[in-house]
């Protein structure tokens, strides 16, 4: 095989990449002209069932098209230049969207022209919305293309094509019906919490209530570091030294300052005078005793150091003019909620809630979603995500099939094409 | 135990060894010694990445320089099995220069920070996405090599372009399975399956941009087109993998983890 195609006459079928480039640089000539004149494509006029009108048209389009026998059209709707057109497309506007910071709500400010194209919104850009409703109809026509003689060893084609057309029709058009709401309960309220927020920070009643038993949270050791007294910053400035408390028992190192731990007490309270005990109590807060000297002169500070929360005053300690020894907040190492969910349906279930394990009911997924950052492990609410996606199981339908599909990839290789081409 | 503080020892070794099989490959027909030594430096490496793993109590697939060990050892792993297969000897002296490169930038600049692990990053699914990942990244990486060569030198003859493919459908295969674990993995820790983060977004283009790839090679034209499609897949790829945390557009990118 060569590089070189016949020579024909441009618009003349079959339609080569010429054609099929000047096509989809029209449609998005048209988006274009759609964003411009109606502005960003707003995802909730295509609530159910809008979104499956539109988008089963296009399907069932396609499928009478493909019925028809040795249609020249259909053939390039479900061959490669259009498929590969439509994914340089994709690829340039998500390079844009990639580059330009996205924006999510409403504009605050007065729209640059990169907000007037869509650049900043690209996922609800018109140009974006018909490219990718294209790439679906192309898709159908591939997989349709496809059928018409069905043989088993297309299997890897099949799982990654229907898969990835479900995946795009459910994530794309099921935006449309996806609700996402943040909660907040208070610990024991008298009352389960069934008030939201929308992203747009609009109060909202919803169908579910939760109470929230117990909030449980754990958190890593803290860590020590030297400060610049004036800059803030932790030293060396390129690349700051911490220091993970109980981690290692031998002394540290950083800028010509040995720091030796003394003892360390993870829930400490402070005594009247400088120095803390260990009292498990809400309130308390990691200390730690250590002894700080200065390499070049061997001079010796010792002292407590305390992070300091709501209760607590932080306390560190200055080894000369310009330099203090700190110790950071606690990073959270798992926090969690026992709370108890009631739907309007009557249905109850009582679960523990943390990041990574949320609880699915119906549609509705709720999240282990934030705290009060401030107050750490005495926080006394807990938010949760509420999410609403009727397209879910759909979606991982898809991801399934794909999944598989790439499985399949690592033995297919490019047999498939020599087969094809030896045809 | 063992930490970052002894990484230069055992990454003294690796180098040792590497550099002996990769001059060993240049200059000799027969590479039995050269084989040797790669082991040597492989399992050295290997080595240091299991107890750094015990010591750490978690995956070290974290930061950017534990990432980066990941990606050394995968390479070398490919290439080897490369050249065991298909008997390439430039496909193994390659990977052992690139893998070299990642070690001693890992030397230079280690980019390393605590053992604490967010929340949200425990996870069952954090070892298999980002494995499949960093070995998709090695194999699309040995890809770009052949690829390049390609561009470099013209060949008519169809079994580089072969060899090109199979190893693209395998890193692609790879790549899919990090995104789709990642998308299941995102909706049990963000609530969503897909946000068009900064990474997700540059993950989309990286995997898009191999599609088109693959694509445009299906009835075996357009070589040249693919061939520097290649090359800027592997340039997106990197933007997603490194160029992604110095974006505008990523200031606020749930991806960058390990800078505190």
């Amino acid at each position: 095989m060569t590089n070189k195609q016949i020579k024909k006459p441009i618009w003349q079928k079959p339609w080569h990449f010429t054609e099929t480039i000047l096509i989809v640089v029209g449609i998005y000539l048209v988006g274009m002209v759609l964003q411009l004149s109606v502005g960003t494509f707003k995802f909730s006029n295509l609530a159910w069932p809008l979104n499956i009108i539109i988008g089963g048209s296009g399907i069932v389009l396609i499928l009478l098209l493909s019925l028809r026998k040795q249609s020249s059209f259909f053939q390039w709707l479900s061959g490669v230049p259009f498929s590969v057109t439509l994914i340089a497309a994709l690829i340039i506007q998500t390079i844009i969207m990639g580059i330009t910071p996205q924006l999510a709500g409403a504009l605050t400010h007065k729209p640059t022209v990169f907000d007037t194209l869509g650049f900043t919104r690209m996922t609800s850009s018109w140009p974006f919305i018909l490219i990718y409703f294209f790439t679906i109809l192309a898709l159908t026509a591939a997989i349709l293309n496809r059928l018409r003689i069905p043989k088993w060893r297309d299997y890897a084609f099949y799982l990654n094509h229907i898969g990835l057309l479900i995946f795009l029709f459910a994530s794309g058009f099921g935006a449309s019906d996806m609700k996402r709401y943040v909660m907040y309960v208070e610990e024991n309220a008298e009352m389960p919490e069934w008030r939201v927020y929308s992203e747009n920070k609009d109060v909202l009643e919803l169908p579910i209530a939760i109470s929230l038993k117990d909030f449980i949270m754990e958190e890593y050791a803290p860590k020590l570091t030297i400060i610049g007294r004036e800059s803030g910053k932790s030293i060396p400035e390129k690349d700051p030294a911490y220091f993970q408390l109980a981690d290692k028992k031998t002394d540290i190192e950083i800028e010509g300052w040995t720091i030796k731990v003394d003892s360390f007490i993870m829930d400490a309270v402070r005594n009247s005078d400088k120095s803390y005990r260990e009292i498990h109590m809400p309130g308390s807060c990691p200390a730690a005793l250590v002894t700080v000297q200065e390499k070049a002169t061997g001079k010796k500070i010792s002292g407590w150091v305390c992070c300091g929360n709501y209760a607590q005053l932080y306390m560190p300690l200055m080894i000369s003019d310009k330099y203090s020894l700190v110790m950071t907040r606690p990073e959270a190492k798992r926090f969690a909620s026992d709370i108890e969910v009631v739907a309007a349906s009557g249905e109850k279930v009582s679960t523990t809630l943390e990041v990574n394990k949320p609880l699915k009911m119906g549609n509705w997924t709720i999240y282990q979603y934030g705290y009060d950052n401030d107050a750490g492990k005495a926080s006394n609410y807990s938010s949760f995500e509420l999410v609403y996606d009727p397209w879910l199981n759909a979606v991982y339908f898809g991801i399934i099939l794909c999944a598989l599909g790439s499985l399949c990839l690592f033995w297919i290789g490019n047999k498939k094409r020599k087969e094809r081409n030896n045809d | 135990m063992i930490s970052w503080d002894h990484f230069n020892w055992f990454a003294g070794v690796t180098l040792g060894c590497w550099t002996v099989s990769f001059v060993n490959i240049l200059l000799n027909k027969k590479i039995l010694w050269a084989q040797v030594f790669t082991a040597i430096g492989f399992i050295s490496y290997g080595l240091f990445i299991a107890l750094l793993w015990i010591n750490l109590e978690r995956p070290p697939m974290r930061t950017m320089g534990e990432t980066r060990l990941w990606y050394s050892f995968f390479l070398v792993l490919v290439g080897y099995i490369t050249y065991a297969k298909w008997q390439y000897k430039w496909m193994l002296s390659y990977s052992l220069f690139v893998a070299m490169i990642f070690v001693i930038v890992n030397i230079l600049k280690p980019e390393i920070h605590s053992k604490n692990l967010m929340p949200a990053l425990q996870s069952i699914w954090f070892v298999p996405h980002v494995t499949a990942y960093i070995l998709s990244y090695a194999i699309l990486g040995a890809a770009t090599i052949v690829g390049l060569k390609q561009l470099y030198q013209y060949d008519e003859n169809d079994k580089l372009i072969d060899f090109t493919d199979n190893l693209v459908y395998i890193g692609f295969g790879l790549l899919m399975l990090g995104m789709l674990m990642g998308a299941v993995w995102a909706k049990a820790a963000w609530g969503h399956y897909w946000s068009w983060d900064p990474k997700e977004t540059w993950a989309f283009v990286t995997a898009a941009a191999y599609l088109f790839y693959i694509h445009i090679r299906w009835n075996n034209h357009y070589r040249k087109t693919a061939l520097w499609m290649l090359v800027i897949a592997f340039i997106c790829l990197m933007i997603t993998w490194k160029g992604v945390n110095y974006l505008p557009s990523a200031k606020n990118s749930v991806h960058v983890y390990g800078q505190q």
